[in-house]
């Protein structure tokens, strides 16, 4: 699916042209966003439309779905779609196309939601209401209530419903079962980026089908969309799931809270009874026969004159090949063509490709510096020919007095040379020459060296410059897997150590790795953003601060979601307090990552907080995020605020603050469930 | 078609398909055939070597009758050649794994949606591996991974049930405030609204009960404090510890704190980790055991107690048995029904747009 471009979706032709325009935009915004990100739109644009349009619905109409299930007794169903929008306006879609459900089963919806709407108050009046109890289908996604979902999912066990749409984002949310699931995508939004579902959530989705003693049979049916490609779906119906593997971080609270109850000693074995450490030693262990396997290989090897003898043979090398720099001309010949030059003197007879020849003169080429050399050839031309091109030598010489110029060499050796050439037999006795493959070295060269080195005198040398090579690489492949050991074996522990210093330079803790009397109230904030959050008690920020400012803050702090949202308005404290928690977050992204400090759902927190005679409904029509994410946000800064609250003993005023604040945050929907 | 085309033959039969399946019948063939025309293409096709000629003559009898036949079962094309190789297939949907040469004929969609139906209702009785789950945990911790939905609750509320007995309190921890509520109603019908309490990081409702309620962070949290001699928590009796949703442990943000809870778990409280299937549990368990002072028992399997069927639905409502085969068979590979593979190539050709519409 990857390799296709925007035309090629299930676009009408009126429709392409706003896709392009959305598209463009979104292109636009991403260029400015996130330039780093994978799927951009130019590198995979239908990654890209699937990520900025996730509310694309399947190819085949809901209603016209749930008539097919109804037909083939497929309901009650779970339908799975890419986005909460697309749960919404599936059941928005049943109010056009009329399908109602018959009266006795409406009635049963609306006795269970009265027994709901009884336990949880806020359920009453939800728009969704009427749909549920004409049609028979439901929306459950992480942007509804708490309270709705948990009055979707009785009405779902109790049977009432015949099916509901949900999101795949939160898969081990749904615990509810039901004879159907169906399945639209192989594909899912995580974060920022567009990833396959894996066989684990694919089988964690379709486990939801078929109901423990109330079917025979469950059933998974696949619908096409855009995004959906059939592999990956059958590979994850049909396959193993995945291992899974630690995800073991060390945190400053988890250092604080070890050193509070451990002395340092302790740490490392604590530490080594981590599922991460577990894991790193299997690897380790499967490193280590591997080295093993490295060591008895190298054993072959072992001692020879020298203790270390392939350190030795190696600074011997380098010595030999930096003294030799100077020398690069000759140096440059292939053993088998300096061999044969010492013989290849005016007047030997020698083999070209074809025919014989005497060689005149030796020479080198002036810009290469190649070995050349000029002969007499059958039929008494004189020709200059590179050394290489001679393919043997032959064991005649003739006398040939030489000359200065050409033909170098006398009239008379010329023509003598001639005539000896046409005299030749076809066979002629080629000479041996023994090729001295290593004898690369110059005897000058390793005359200086033998002063410095052994080597050059020593019994082993043959052998040391045969072996050398393999050798070297296994003593590095064993230096390698050495040290990755090492690193995997004290990993943990080295990540523990940088935590304890800088839990030191802030003074948490002493130099001895005991709780600083700071460091023993700072253990018990145990959430994310620990250091910025002791950080800005320590600086003073939350001095005289307001029960609605504090929770403000804490909301920027405690929301870590991106998903774009409009503001209830703000006033100027909060800004200006929201300004010197962004510059201490800034000055400690060394040591923390940064939270997001998004203005706009501090707002929230603290106009909820500030106004507390505000209904629910006015907050959520105040701002454009969902009132589920609203709920979350706020039930998240409730227990940051009780994490401040707990440090009564130490900040008393803090803690009174923060105790009011819980006070009034908790009413009205907030006060519905534990 | 003939064993072997000639070569002005086959240049013929090339020369009448449309440059997208000339693509496709060089691909993996022909090196930078998209950067080919037409006339190239056919060239280089027909330089290649006898074997690959003979692949590619295969699938050209694959292509024959495809395009103009919309509705026509492609069933009885399988079994005249089943020992056709299905390489290079005319649409895009990737070629399954054949691990086994299929011998049966594929499912029909009646006899797919055969024997659906609600059982009649029986007497509860608990399978082998819930009861040995049981008895286990009195003596040992125990991993449970099994499907979703086969009975993970009901080892879990015997489980508490003994150890209410025997005056031991229980943890139950979930990793989402939504289903620690969930469990709260469930196990307070069955053990009584007095016996269950729930802790949040704000509030505790009824936190002296036997049973307790809470997030996996709050526990961790608990055990920090046990650990720095600050509460006594009940440590001492706590008899059981239930982690369910324990594949959470891989989670990339969370997942430390199911490792801390389990490291830091009192000695004489016996674990329960519930999970979905995983690729590893034995390889859990042995981490287990290697921490705690009595080894970890695996219970671990992938029966599903009502069996899984799938079906591929087509956009026009027409249902199609999703695999050849009726149930859903694991770890064997899979192929797909030809029906459905027809319909999805027929649904990719629309969605594909008016310029690859030929």
């Amino acid at each position: 699916m990857c390799e296709r471009s925007i035309e090629e979706k299930n676009l009408l032709p009126a429709e392409s042209i706003n896709v392009a325009l959305i598209a463009y935009c979104m292109y636009l915004y991403e260029a400015c966003q996130n330039q780093n990100d994978k799927h951009s739109f130019l590198c995979a644009p239908d990654k890209f439309l699937l990520h900025y349009r996730p509310f694309m619905p399947p190819a085949i109409h809901p209603v016209d779905l749930l008539r097919v299930l109804r037909h083939q007794r497929l309901t009650p169903a779970i339908v799975f779609l890419t986005s909460r929008r697309a749960c919404d306006e599936a059941i928005g879609s049943f109010e056009h196309r009329q399908l109602p459900i018959p009266p006795t089963r409406s009635a049963a919806i609306t006795d269970v939601l009265d027994h709901m709407i009884a336990e949880y108050p806020s359920i009453a009046g939800h728009p969704l209401i009427p749909t549920v109890q004409q049609y028979g289908v439901a929306a459950h996604h992480a942007g509804h209530l708490p309270s709705w979902k948990i009055a979707v999912e009785e009405l779902m066990r109790q049977g009432c419903l015949d099916a509901v749409f949900a999101t795949t984002t939160l898969a081990a949310g749904v615990d509810f079962p039901a004879r159907t699931v169906v399945m639209t995508q192989s594909s899912v939004r995580k974060d920022r980026n567009i990833t396959e579902l894996t066989v684990n959530e694919i089988q964690q989705l379709a486990g939801r089908g078929g109901r423990r003693g109330k079917d025979y049979v469950g059933f998974v049916v696949v619908t096409p969309s855009p995004y959906i490609d059939l592999g990956p779906i059958a590979n994850g119906l049909t396959n193993h799931p995945e291992p899974i593997d630690s995800q073991f971080v060390i945190s400053y609270p988890m250092v604080l809270n070890l050193l509070k109850a451990h002395s340092i000693d302790h740490i490392q074995p604590i530490l080594e009874k981590s599922f991460a450490q577990f894991q790193l030693n299997q690897r380790a262990d499967a490193y280590e026969t591997k080295l093993d396997d490295v060591e008895t290989q190298l054993e072959a090897y072992g001692r020879r004159d020298c203790a270390d003898w392939i350190a030795q043979w190696q600074s011997f090398n380098l010595a030999k090949k930096r003294r030799s720099h100077h020398r690069r001309n000759t140096q440059h010949d292939p053993p088998e063509i300096s061999a044969q030059l010492a013989f290849l003197t005016p007047g030997r007879a020698v083999e070209l490709s074809k025919n014989h020849a005497i060689v005149l003169r030796q020479y080198r080429s002036r810009g290469q510096g190649a070995p050349m050399l000029t002969v007499v050839r059958n039929g008494g031309r004189v020709i200059e020919y590179p050394a290489s091109a001679v393919t043997a030598v032959i064991d005649e010489v003739i006398d040939v007095t030489e000359a200065r110029r050409f033909p170098w060499c006398t009239p008379q050796s010329l023509n003598h040379a001639i005539e000896t050439l046409e005299e030749f037999p076809a066979r002629l006795r080629r000479l041996p020459i023994r090729v001295d493959q290593d004898g690369a070295d110059n005897p000058i060269l390793t005359e200086t060296l033998k002063d410095e080195f052994p080597c050059p005198t020593c019994p082993s040398r043959p052998a040391c410059q045969k072996d050398h090579p393999q050798a070297l690489k296994l003593r590095q492949e064993k230096h390698r897997l050495t040290k990755t050991i090492h690193a995997m074996r004290t990993e943990l522990w080295h990540r523990f150590q940088q935590h304890v210093e800088v839990l030191q330079k802030f003074g948490y803790l002493t130099p001895a790795c005991q709780l600083t009397s700071e460091g023993d109230w700072a253990r018990l904030i145990r959430i994310n953003h620990s250091l910025l959050i002791t950080e800005l008690i320590r600086m003073g920020a939350f001095e005289g601060i307001t029960a609605s400012l504090l929770a403000g803050v804490l909301a920027s702090i405690a929301h870590d979601d991106d998903r774009p949202a409009s503001f209830p308005g703000r006033h100027p404290g909060l800004t200006s307090t929201l300004g010197q928690v962004r510059k201490i977050a800034h000055s400690l992204s060394a040591y923390e990552e940064p939270p997001l400090l998004r203005w706009d759902v501090a707002a929230i927190a603290d106009r909820w907080i500030a106004e507390p005679a505000l209904p629910w409904n006015e907050l959520i029509r105040s701002t454009t995020m969902a009132e589920g994410d609203v709920y979350r946000l706020l039930a998240r800064t409730l227990e940051y605020l009780s994490q401040v609250y707990g440090l009564k003993a130490t900040h008393p005023g803090l803690a009174g603050v923060s105790r009011d604040a819980m006070d009034l945050m908790r009413r009205d929907v907030l006060q519905e469930l534990p | 078609m003939s064993n072997r085309m000639n070569n002005d033959a086959l240049a013929k039969h090339l020369a009448g398909l449309s440059v997208r399946l000339l693509h496709r019948l060089a691909k993996n063939r022909v090196r930078r055939h998209f950067r080919m025309g037409k006339t190239r293409l056919i060239q280089s096709l027909l330089a290649l070597s006898p074997e690959q000629r003979a692949e590619i003559e295969t699938t050209l009898t694959s292509f024959l009758p495809e395009p103009p036949r919309p509705s026509k079962p492609s069933k009885p094309d399988r079994q005249v050649k089943p020992n056709h190789q299905p390489d290079a297939p005319p649409h895009p949907v990737p070629p399954p794994r054949q691990h086994q040469v299929p011998t049966e004929p594929a499912i029909s969609a009646r006899a797919l949606f055969e024997g659906i139906g609600v059982p009649p209702p029986q007497p509860f009785k608990p399978d082998d591996w819930q009861r040995e789950a049981i008895d286990r945990l009195a003596t040992n911790d125990v991993i449970l991974s099994v499907p979703t939905g086969s009975g993970k609750t009901y080892v879990a509320i015997e489980a508490m049930q003994r150890a209410i007995e025997t005056e031991r309190t229980v943890i139950y921890t979930s990793p989402l405030k939504a289903l620690s509520n969930t469990k709260l109603t469930e196990f307070s019908q069955f053990f009584g609204a007095d016996q269950v309490g729930i802790l949040t990081g704000d509030r505790r409702d009824n936190p002296q009960a036997p049973i307790l309620i809470m997030t996996t962070e709050i526990l961790r949290n608990l055990l920090y404090d046990a650990a720095g001699g600050e509460i006594d928590m009940r440590m001492d009796t706590l008899g059981l510890i239930i982690l369910d949703e324990s594949q959470f442990l891989a989670d990339a943000e969370r997942g430390v704190v199911w490792e801390e809870t389990i490291i830091f778990a009192p000695a004489q409280s016996r674990l329960l980790l519930l999970s979905a299937s995983i690729g590893n549990p034995e390889e859990v368990a042995a981490w287990i055991s290697s921490i705690r002072s009595t080894s970890c028992h695996l219970i671990h399997h992938r029966n599903r107690s009502v069996p899984l069927r799938a079906a591929y639905l087509d956009p026009s409502g027409k249902l199609a048995p999703f695999f050849r085969t009726r149930d859903i068979a694991r770890g064997k590979g899979f192929v797909l029904h030809s029906e459905t593979k027809r319909l999805f190539a027929n649904y990719e050709d629309r969605t594909l747009g008016p310029r690859y519409k030929r």
